[in-house]
């Protein structure tokens, strides 16, 4: 927002009665800069709180990482603390580790060896190709039923969908992919039930780090089908559980719309029904639906934790899980810091879109 | 729905045979992939940093070492890149490279190359480090090594062919930052490139799923059956559906229960004696053993248990050892009265210990596989028909092993996974020793154990060794902590078409020596 | 401040006290009906399962993992229990549990929401940042890292699941005490001299009272779902106590035998969906608009 500095107002005259600040000129600039910087905080604040809480579990890393006989010799311990910088003391640790983090550097996870960054960046497209297939699904499902429920409110339609949304969230997901892994893959065979892709394929070469369309964008259409059955049966389930929430959000959505005074006018000026949906309904309703679409890819990363544990799927959900249960402390951060990003990007998103919208929220 | 997207693929392009399921398809060159199924417990390939199940059977195929065993024999190390011979002592043993044996880049393997390798392992302080404790390493001539220890050390020949001792191109490693001492930085490298001189050599190297090994062409061994491995990562329940649907040729993470079942026509079973002790320990000193530390409370204990059911839980193939030491090995024990079900007795001596009902906790992991949960859980209800009362404290390993490590916990279920297949790796459980410092057992508490430890320790020759081992696990049996309870079994299943799997404690599986 | 905040504006504070007399048409919807016949079941389960199960709960008695049958109805376990006899033991953990965490959290977030809503500035600003950082974790990673500090225990899970779910409470309490701060009762009681406390637990909280029990019936479902995810990951409760959770990570392992999870499994879902169910007719009966919030949230 260059538009914010003083300077960018020279017909302003300051001299006048009331001279206005530059911020009181441009409320949605100062509006966009007070989120920025509660957003900057924020993501410190993860860092902290994921760095106070690793540091709190009663052990030491170096139990995890150590077998009987090296645990037993203090200088493997020792040597083993000097390489990951356990042996500074512990607010210490914490200044390098943000010190680090401006040059990108996440510091080495104790279980792969690997920089954390590396690990984080192989293992995100493969949660996000997961979540990003089952979220664009279930969007496209939701709006649909969701607009045709509140349209025929009341009817059967409209029964069935609430029903159903209500049962689609109310089901445990680690469940739901256990009983889809053994009806689908474990008895009839019909998807793999695990990994990405078959062995014999490589992963194509890297470009978007998703299977299916670096395959296609590789012209392997093989390796592009294989990658679609091992998608299904995941994002099957990551569907259902979203499918839920947002189709009973976008059911609300609309109703409010169709509540208001000027839908009933389009009505009553005789326009079309497909008209007033698109024109009048979609249009009011796209703002929360699409806002609400994009709070559930922080739950549908969540829902990926456990679903990646029962179909092997090797993102960040299971990342987090062995980092957490294995005291890989780096990684762990790591994995806080980029949920955490997301989540915060997503709302400053949101905000923004909420200030450009209805000027009221910037001034309050 | 997979038909139907596999005919689409077949019909749309005429595919070739991108799919190389071993024996099925072995056009070309003889050539042919395995697949292998495991689950991974990996973290790196460099044999001085790795010391896991998956980083040991990867690095047995990449590096070869002075020392080896032949299929699944543990009991008599066979030449490797070397020849050997033990002083009188015990104390000095010389290595001599034997036949040729050339690395990956070509270049002949030497004695400079052994002499960096261990005393790599030596230097870099990692989880391997302890192998070579107390170990000089020296170069005599091009092709010969002297290793003298400080204390007699017959077990060095048992502990040579551990995947961990590989030995690795000397030469090109310094130039890519490797080091014999803590400054050491090739581990990325090696886990790119290997440089061993083993029939394998790694292809892709990816820690989280998969790891693809390609035959190594400068190898100077008889050239392997199939010249590529593919390594995943998968989850047990995967496994079973993967080998029965003939995706995978070898499945190495299935468990006794999940085996059941299995098409006999597709697939074969292979079990083994596992090396790894499944045992229950109490902490010996009262400020923190209570009831516990009583030594008639744990005998009360010995006959309190099942063996029996427990073996049963364990599933066919599991034994029950009569000492620490696994039964396979030198100086094991082959059973022991102390260690039997008796609940008249255990009655007794419950009696006699003074134990009034007091809760016992028991710590253990619950991420570490074994079934302990199980375990846990039938030990719990058989032992409280005697009257005894365990109460379960299951951690994951993360924090489990801190509070057993801490010497302050007061009981547990634990295992002890053998480094190497001879007895003196069990010493530690004599008092005062690391373990023992687990259970705070000291050796004042136990002299009569601490001089049989000794004894064991120092003795020559097969005979008194395994006489003097026997004769510890009896006192340990008697006075110690430990209660030995089952040796789990070892599977690994893998398809018909792959013939001459040889199940090793150590390493898994040799893949150079499969046929088809 | 996010989208999960009803705007004031949006959310008048329900003084017409009438509503309250249309509760009961509410319940005779078939939903409601559904829910609260599948509630009073599995409370009935759990007070039989005092007294009476088929086999003892932790008795190791019969054939190890053997199929469902006259003798046991649901199968055994893998060390040779009765499931049937587990499933009604399970209710006593995984049903009083969550209600207890959900007591809790909406105590703790509603003092805190209600704290922010009414004082404003520095105390609303610290408190809302606090949402926004425990919200910006994914629930179960961060009921993870709670366990994992304080150990696995029914305990521990408690304190954690307490530490994701006050949140949600605390930005919906906020929102609606926003909307009643500025309404004619309020400001008339502290122009008359009432204290800031008193017009608070007075005339605010009660007002608002009715969207927050809304949200805490659909959230019990919810926890429900994490109590037994954290189970299902080795982190809720110790062994041999039987969880439902617990239950259907055991059938992960013994993956052939399927009766262990899927029984397990159904009684988690059933018992989900009966809350939703209720909640979810509360919620028209009540306010059509507190739903927003509870829905962005996950397992």
């Amino acid at each position: 927002m260059t538009a914010a500095s003083p300077a960018a107002g020279p017909a302003h005259d300051p001299r006048q009665e009331g001279a206005e600040r530059w911020w009181q000129r441009f409320p949605l600039a100062r509006y966009v800069l007070v989120r920025l910087v509660v957003s900057v905080l924020l993501i410190w604040g993860v860092t902290l709180v994921t760095f106070v809480l690793t540091n709190l579990v009663p052990s030491n890393p170096a139990a995890a990482a150590l077998g009987e006989r090296a645990a037993s010799n203090p200088d493997t311990v020792k040597a083993f603390e000097r390489q990951y910088g356990l042996d500074q003391p512990v607010p210490q640790q914490y200044v390098s580790y943000l010190g680090r983090l401006v040059h990108l550097n996440l510091g080495q996870s104790t279980q792969t060896h690997n920089a954390v960054w590396d690990d984080l960046r192989s293992a995100f497209p493969a949660t996000a190709e997961l979540a990003v297939t089952a979220l664009v699904i279930a969007a496209v499902l939701a709006i649909v039923l969701g607009l045709a429920a509140a349209l025929r409110r009341g009817s059967i339609l409209d029964q069935v969908v609430r029903v159903g949304s209500l049962i689609g969230f109310s089901t445990p997901t680690f469940w739901l992919a256990l009983v889809i892994f053994y009806v689908f893959s474990y008895k009839l065979g019909w998807f793999p039930g695990s990994g990405r892709l078959d062995p014999q394929f490589d992963p194509p070469p890297q470009r978007t780090g998703f299977y299916t369309i670096d395959a296609l964008l590789a012209g392997q259409i093989a390796v592009f089908v294989n990658a679609v059955e091992h998608l299904v049966l995941p994002a099957f389930v990551l569907v259902l559980y979203t499918l839920g929430i947002l189709t009973r959000f976008c059911r609300t959505a609309v109703l409010e719309v169709l509540g208001n005074d000027y839908v009933t006018a389009a009505r009553a000026k005789g326009l079309p029904r497909s008209a007033v949906t698109r024109r009048y309904i979609l249009r009011a309703a796209a703002v929360p639906i699409l806002t609400m679409i994009g709070l559930t890819f922080a739950s549908v990363l969540s829902g990926a934790v456990l679903t990646e544990t029962v179909f092997a799927w090797g993102g960040i959900g299971q990342y987090a899980y062995k980092a957490a249960t294995t005291l890989d402390l780096q990684a762990i951060m790591g994995v806080g810091l980029l949920i955490g990003i997301i989540y915060v990007v997503v709302n400053f998103i949101v905000d923004l879109l909420y200030g450009v919208l209805d000027p009221r929220v910037r001034d309050r | 729905m997979k038909r139907l997207l596999t005919t689409i693929v077949a019909a749309g392009l005429a595919m070739p045979a991108f799919v190389a399921c071993g024996g099925s398809s072995s056009g070309g060159g003889g050539g042919s992939t395995l697949v292998v199924d495991d689950q991974f417990d990996l973290k790196s390939v460099d044999p001085a940093r790795e010391f896991e199940f998956t980083g040991n059977l990867i690095t047995h195929q990449l590096y070869e070492t002075a020392l080896t065993f032949k299929g699944s024999d543990v009991k008599k190390p066979v030449p490797g890149i070397c020849d050997y011979t033990m002083s009188f002592d015990n104390k000095v043993l010389t290595l001599k490279v034997t036949g040729k044996h050339t690395f990956s880049d070509g270049s002949p393997v030497t004695a400079d190359d052994i002499v960096f390798s261990y005393q790599r392992v030596q230097g870099i302080a990692g989880n391997p480090s302890f192998l070579l404790d107390g170990v000089t390493v020296k170069k005599v001539d091009d092709k010969t090594v002297t290793l003298t220890s400080k204390d007699p050390n017959p077990q060095l020949p048992f502990i040579l062919p551990n995947p961990s001792l590989g030995i690795v191109n000397s030469k090109v490693l310094q130039k890519n930052g490797g080091s014999t001492t803590a400054k050491d930085s090739a581990e990325q490298f090696l886990n790119k490139n290997s440089q061993g001189s083993g029939p394998y050599m790694i292809d892709t190297y990816d820690v989280q799923n998969k790891v693809v090994l390609k035959a190594n062409p400068k190898y100077a061994g008889t050239k392997p059956a199939y010249d590529r491995i593919v390594i995943q990562n998968v989850q047990a329940s995967s496994q079973k559906v993967n080998i029965q649907g003939g995706k995978t040729q070898m499945a190495l993470s299935l468990g006794p229960d999940q085996v059941k079942g299995l098409d006999a026509s597709k697939t074969q079973t292979i079990k083994g004696a596992s090396t790894t002790t499944i045992y229950l320990w109490f902490n010996m000193t009262p400020a923190y053993g209570k009831a516990a530390s009583n030594v008639k409370f744990v005998q009360a204990m010995r006959h309190a248990v099942d063996y029996n059911a427990l073996l049963k839980l364990a599933g066919d193939g599991s034994v029950q050892p009569g000492g620490m030491v696994p039964v396979t090995f030198l100086g094991a024990l082959k059973s022991d009265p102390n260690n039997s079900y008796d609940p008249a007795k255990a009655r007794q001596l419950l009696a006699q210990s003074g134990y009034k009902g007091e809760p016992i906790s028991i710590l253990y992991s619950n991420d570490v596989g074994f079934g302990l949960d199980d375990q846990a859980q039938a030990i719990q209800a058989q032992v409280k028909k005697v009257g005894i009362n365990l109460k379960l404290n299951p951690q994951p390993s993360a924090t489990s092993l801190d509070a057993f490590r801490s010497g302050k916990s007061q009981a547990g279920l634990a295992y002890w996974g053998a480094d190497f297949p001879d007895p003196a790796d069990y010493l530690v459980f004599a008092p005062g020793q690391s373990l023992a410092k687990r259970a705070a057992w000291t050796a004042a508490q136990a002299p009569t154990s601490t001089q049989l430890a000794t004894a064991a320790g120092q003795a020559s020759g097969d005979q008194a060794r395994d006489a003097a081992y026997q004769k510890l696990q009896q006192q340990l049996n008697v006075e110690g902590p430990w209660i030995p309870l089952f040796q789990p079994v070892d599977l690994l299943v893998a398809a018909t078409s792959v013939k001459g799997v040889a199940l090793n404690p150590l390493w898994t599986v040799d893949f150079g020596s499969l046929t088809k | 401040m996010t989208i999960t905040d009803p705007t004031p504006t949006e959310t008048a504070p329900i003084t017409d006290r009438r509503r309250l007399v249309r509760w009961p048409q509410a319940w005779r919807r078939p939903l409601t009906i559904i829910g609260g016949v599948i509630i009073a079941f599995w409370v009935i389960v759990a007070i039989v399962g005092i007294f009476w199960t088929p086999y003892p709960p932790l008795g190791q008695i019969a054939p190890r993992l053997s199929a469902p049958s006259g003798e046991h109805l649901l199968g055994t376990d893998s060390v040779g229990r009765d499931v049937l006899s587990r499933i009604m033991a399970g209710a006593h953990v995984s049903l009083p549990v969550p209600i207890l965490v959900v007591a809790l959290s909406m105590i703790l977030g509603t003092a805190l929401g209600a704290i922010a809503g009414y004082f404003g500035r520095v105390v609303d600003e610290v408190i809302m940042r606090l949402t926004d950082l425990v919200l910006a974790f994914p629930t179960i990673i961060l009921a993870m890292v709670v366990t994992a500090a304080l150990g696995p225990g029914l305990q521990n899970a408690v304190i954690a699941l307490l530490a994701v779910s006050w949140p949600s409470y605390a930005r919906v309490t906020r929102s609606l005490v926003l909307g009643a701060r500025g309404s004619e009762y309020v400001v008339s009681g502290r122009l008359m001299g009432v204290s800031a406390w008193r017009s608070l637990t007075r005339d605010v909280l009660p007002n608002i009272l009715a969207p927050i029990v809304v949200l805490a019936t659909m959230d019990i479902g919810n926890a429900i779902l994490l109590l037994s995810g954290l189970s299902f990951l080795g982190l809720g409760t110790v062994p041999p106590t039987p969880e439902w959770g617990a239950m259907v990570s055991e059938g992960v392992e013994q993956f052939s035998s399927w009766w262990i999870a899927t029984f397990a499994g159904l009684a988690i879902f059933s018992v989900v969906l009966a809350f939703n169910f209720l909640g979810d007719s509360l919620r028209d009966a009540l306010d059509p608009r507190a739903q927003k919030s509870v829905e962005g949230r996950a397992v």
